[in-house]
């Protein structure tokens, strides 16, 4: 990935961070004022709740206290009082007071608790209300919530209980309203919130009637039993958060029904108003400002992308430049320079570059002239330690024959006849010294026809088996058999397979075994040379192929040199591994 | 016709009369017998009869003609005239109770008044019969509306509109606190059984059946809906005829109730109960049987008229004073198999017991028949036991006597 690349996705992912920062900011302040109206809302019609609660309280209980002062209540509980008082004359009593007082539920109730007449269940005359005569000081008790048995359903009821009196005589009245649909009709609903009314266990009504599903809501319900408070939560009725309501949750506590119940004190969670509000339109107009500001974000981000794009590329060329010049003078261009004219850190390493490259050639230049000193000063200590030996049997042969003419003349021809012998045999070895330094100057180019390796390694190893006998040296041959043939000068590599050999069979003076081996090597072919001599150091190893390096006290240091000269005109590979005491193995690979 | 089997009704008495009439203690008396004599294995009687009576069309009442309309109202007994005025009757079987069986058997068209109109449930005339024996009627005629039902018929008596009214024990209240004209009020003896009867076409679980039973408390309904007339009872004959009504037992078993409510699967415990709104005291006495069946822990549903109601409360007209026949009567209204016929007492309460083992049927009330008569004035209440009118010494305000 370029540097360029890097740059402009680092460029992108920040643009997109920042924008996806912000969006999420202004979304969240959006939702959260959205939110913070919708509880205000819910608030309010809370408190509506409250103020209309208190309101019915108030009436019902003017209304009941209006049926307990009324006279024919007082009739009733003087005719009631008497030894022979037959109740069942007032069985239909409580309807027409209930109608005329316009509350849902009455009932005359004993001074024993019996039912004397009951509105909203005519047939429960004469069964017993014990809760009512536990109660004390009724008049002066709020109205409270109660849940009222009827014929084929229960309702929850704000009740007030009054106590008619005349002396000692008493009839408890106990009169309300039903918490139905017509009170949750009593509110008044902006668009978009409900009012509905929980009752234990589990009915859920709405002003229009029973609500078909009422499992969403039960969590709230659950909640509510629990905590015995006011709470909020948001119900969803569907996946689509379109469909999702606010719920604030106000229960309603009573006193129960139970036997040993203390009338009024509320104790017992009989339901809870539940005032919605719909999330449909937040919802949706957080959507619309979603897709507004995804809209918004595309367009800023592909800006910013154009812009980072034109910006990356005027701030990655010096570096692409850079980048250029650097690959050029790996690939051995040393000459290159970028042509940067910027300010600032890229201009720095521009020059930085330009000026290395310029002090790399002139270290090359001098590299190259302290190598040819030394190369010369090399051949020359060469030279002058291989031409040192034969010159001082020429001088003193000279300087006998002098000797022998000034002082012998008659030994003289003896002498003379000796001594050009002598001069022969050093100029001889003169005249190979200087050969061999002739041959590794001229090595020729290969001449590359198609060769049997198998061949020329069995055809160089005839040249040296009567020295390997001499020597005491074994020969093992392991030859692959569907080695193919490769393209290669038979002369030159010849000459570096008998130099190798030769090379073994000196490491091994006291015999061994030369074990010649050849396989296929990845597509092409290997040839390993081994000795069991004595082995190499490291050091030796690292040195091997140097020119003028050997190991021997006779070599030349060029045996090994033109091998890896010849393999390295084959486009080949020599290497070489070795141990002390192990002996050394000389590994070629061929194409 | 001069005498045969009139169906059963308070208008049966003006028209036609019989051997022997029972006193308000139920004691035979002499009507157009004046006297009877049986032999000691009481299979031999004879009737004197009254002299001087006349069918209402003018011919005599002769031992001949009695006994031709005697033999058939007596099946199995042997009936011929012994003498102008003797009745013989015989049978092969002691004819203990013949004269409580004459006193609603073999009536005869000699009646104090005369049927003079009669279009079938709308109204009926009927007129004073100069000849009868016991002296002309005070009243002159008597216009009867039928087919009313008992709220429109109190608010005739209410208007003025009619001088005797048949009354539901839940108005005797009202009645009783009218003003203007001083109300009388007849009752007859306790002869409509107010009962719950399951339908017999409709399979229920006899836990259910038993529940609903133990559930009801009678004496509420008693004393408030039926402003206590007649008596709470738990079986199918009232006490005053079998005798024995006292042993079936009627007091409310609640925790029983329950238990057997509980047992029940839930769907297992709701009903439906119906009742005829012509009955007045039906719909209050039936909501109130769903309120003590709501104690025990079932749902009933009331509803007028219902046809497949599981329950129905109804009112069965006692038919006869024969025991035996008054239990078949009740058992057909009912629903109930026929009851095996025993001469003894003991046979008959097995009868009725077995009637009601299965709770089939569940008895609540025996009431009387009420009437409330305005501007009625009578020395004792001129009707019988079964409510039959008795009208021949009647006299209205304004009339003379």
């Amino acid at each position: 990935m370029t540097f360029r690349t890097r740059l402009l996705i680092a460029f992108a992912i920040a643009v997109v961070v920042a924008v996806a920062f912000v969006g999420a900011v202004v979304s969240t302040a959006t939702r959260r004022a959205f939110e913070r109206l919708d509880e205000q809302r819910v608030s309010a019609l809370a408190a509506q709740f409250h103020q209309e609660f208190l309101r019915r309280q108030r009436e019902i209980a003017e209304r009941v206290k209006d049926i307990a002062e009324a006279d024919s209540t007082r009739d009733m509980v003087i005719a009631l009082s008497r030894p022979d008082a037959d109740p069942s004359a007032y069985v239909d009593a409580a309807q027409p007071l209930a109608a005329a007082h316009n509350l849902d539920f009455l009932e005359l109730i004993s001074v024993t608790g019996s039912i004397v007449s009951s509105a909203q269940w005519p047939a429960r005359f004469l069964y017993q209300e014990d809760w009512v005569t536990r109660g004390t000081d009724w008049n002066a008790r709020e109205p409270f919530l109660k849940r009222e048995d009827l014929p084929t359903d229960t309702a929850l009821a704000l009740v007030a209980v009054r106590l008619a009196s005349v002396g000692d005589s008493k009839l408890y009245v106990v009169g309300g309203e039903a918490l139905d649909r017509d009170f949750l009709s009593s509110f008044v609903l902006p668009d978009g919130m409900r009012a509905l009314l929980f009752r234990e266990p589990q009915s859920i009504a709405g002003a229009s009637g029973p609500i078909p599903r009422t499992a969403p809501l039960a969590p709230l319900i659950d909640a509510v039993r629990k905590q015995r408070r006011e709470l909020t939560r948001t119900v969803q009725w569907s996946a689509d958060a379109v469909d999702a309501e606010t719920f604030h949750a106000i229960p309603l506590i009573g006193p129960g029904n139970g036997p040993g119940k203390d009338p009024g004190a509320g104790d017992e969670l009989m339901g809870a108003f539940l005032v919605g509000s719909s999330r449909g339109p937040q919802v949706r107009l957080e959507r619309f400002m979603l897709r507004i500001e995804i809209l918004v974000a595309a367009g800023g981000i592909l800006l910013a992308l154009l812009v980072a794009f034109w910006t990356t590329a005027r701030i990655t060329r010096p570096v692409e430049a850079l980048a250029a010049g650097a690959r050029a003078v790996a690939a051995g261009d040393w000459r290159t320079q970028v042509d940067v004219h910027s300010s600032g850190e890229i201009g720095a390493l521009a020059a930085a570059f330009n000026q290395m490259t310029r002090d790399l050639l002139e270290q090359r230049d001098r590299l190259v002239q302290a190598e040819r000193v030394a190369a010369w000063r090399e051949l020359a200590r060469r030279l002058a330690h291989e031409l040192k030996n034969p010159l001082f049997p020429l001088q003193i042969t000279v300087e006998n024959l002098q000797r022998a003419r000034a002082a012998h003349p008659e030994q003289f021809d003896e002498v003379f006849r000796e001594s050009t012998a002598t001069l022969l045999a050093e100029l001889g070895k003169l005249r190979g010294i200087v050969g061999r330094f002739s041959d590794f100057a001229k090595m020729p180019q290969p001449q590359l026809e198609t060769v049997d390796l198998n061949g020329l390694v069995r055809d160089s190893l005839k040249l040296f088996e009567a020295q390997m006998q001499a020597a005491g040296v074994a020969l093992r041959l392991d030859l692959a058999a569907d080695l193919r043939a490769i393209q290669a000068d038979p002369g030159q590599l010849g000459r570096a397979l008998q130099n190798l050999v030769l090379n073994a069979i000196d490491a091994m003076p006291a015999g061994g075994t030369l074990a010649m081996r050849t396989a296929p090597h990845e597509g092409g072919v290997r040839l390993e040379v081994s000795d069991t001599g004595q082995g190499l150091t490291q050091e030796e190893c690292d040195r091997l192929f140097t020119p003028y390096y050997t190991t021997k006290t006779h070599g030349t240091g060029l045996g090994l040199a033109i091998v890896q000269s010849v393999i390295s005109d084959h486009a080949g590979r020599i290497g070489v591994r070795s141990e002390p005491g192990k002996g050394t193995t000389f590994v070629i690979d061929l194409a | 016709m001069r005498g045969g089997q009139p169906d059963a009704g308070p208008l049966r008495a003006l028209v036609f009369e019989t051997l022997v009439r029972l006193d308000a203690a139920g004691a035979p008396q002499p009507c157009l017998a004046v006297s009877w004599q049986h032999d000691a294995a009481a299979k031999r009687w004879q009737f004197n009869l009254r002299p001087g009576v006349k069918f209402h069309d003018g011919s005599p009442l002769t031992a001949a003609v009695a006994a031709t309309i005697l033999a058939a109202a007596l099946p199995g007994a042997t009936v011929a005239a012994a003498g102008d005025s003797t009745v013989a009757i015989r049978a092969n079987r002691p004819l203990a109770d013949l004269p409580l069986d004459l006193a609603h058997n073999g009536w005869l068209e000699t009646g104090p008044f005369r049927p003079t109109a009669f279009d079938p449930g709308h109204r009926a005339t009927f007129t004073a019969n100069a000849d009868y024996w016991g002296g002309r009627p005070f009243l002159d005629a008597i216009d009867v509306q039928l087919g009313r039902g008992l709220r429109d018929q109190l608010a005739d008596l209410e208007l003025g509109k009619a001088d005797v009214v048949e009354v539901d024990p839940i108005d005797l209240r009202r009645v009783q606190g009218g003003t203007g004209f001083s109300r009388s009020v007849w009752s007859s003896a306790a002869v409509r059984l107010i009962a719950l009867a399951f339908q017999p076409d409709h399979p229920s679980d006899p836990r259910l059946r038993e529940a609903l039973a133990l559930s009801i408390d009678r004496a509420p309904m008693h004393s408030v809906l039926l402003q206590k007339q007649g008596e709470p009872t738990a079986a199918l004959l009232p006490q005053w005829l079998s005798g024995y009504a006292f042993a079936f037992p009627a007091a409310l078993d609640l925790p029983r109730a329950r238990a057997l409510s509980n047992a029940l699967p839930p769907a297992g415990r709701t009903l439906t109960l119906t009742y005829d709104p012509a009955m007045r005291a039906a719909r209050s006495l039936a909501e109130r049987v769903a309120v003590n069946a709501h104690d025990a822990g079932l749902a009933v549903q009331v509803s007028p008229q219902n046809p497949h109601a599981d329950v129905r409360l109804l009112e069965v007209y006692l038919t006869s004073l024969d025991p035996a026949q008054a239990l078949a009567g009740f058992a057909a209204a009912l629903g109930l198999p026929t009851p095996s016929t025993g001469a003894s007492l003991a046979a008959l309460y097995e009868s009725e017991r077995k009637l009601l083992e299965g709770f089939h049927a569940i008895p609540l009330f025996q009431l009387p028949i009420l009437y409330a008569a305005s501007r009625v004035h009578v020395d004792a209440p001129p009707i019988t036991r079964l409510g039959d009118w008795r009208f021949a010494d009647v006299w209205l305000s304004g009339t003379a006597p």
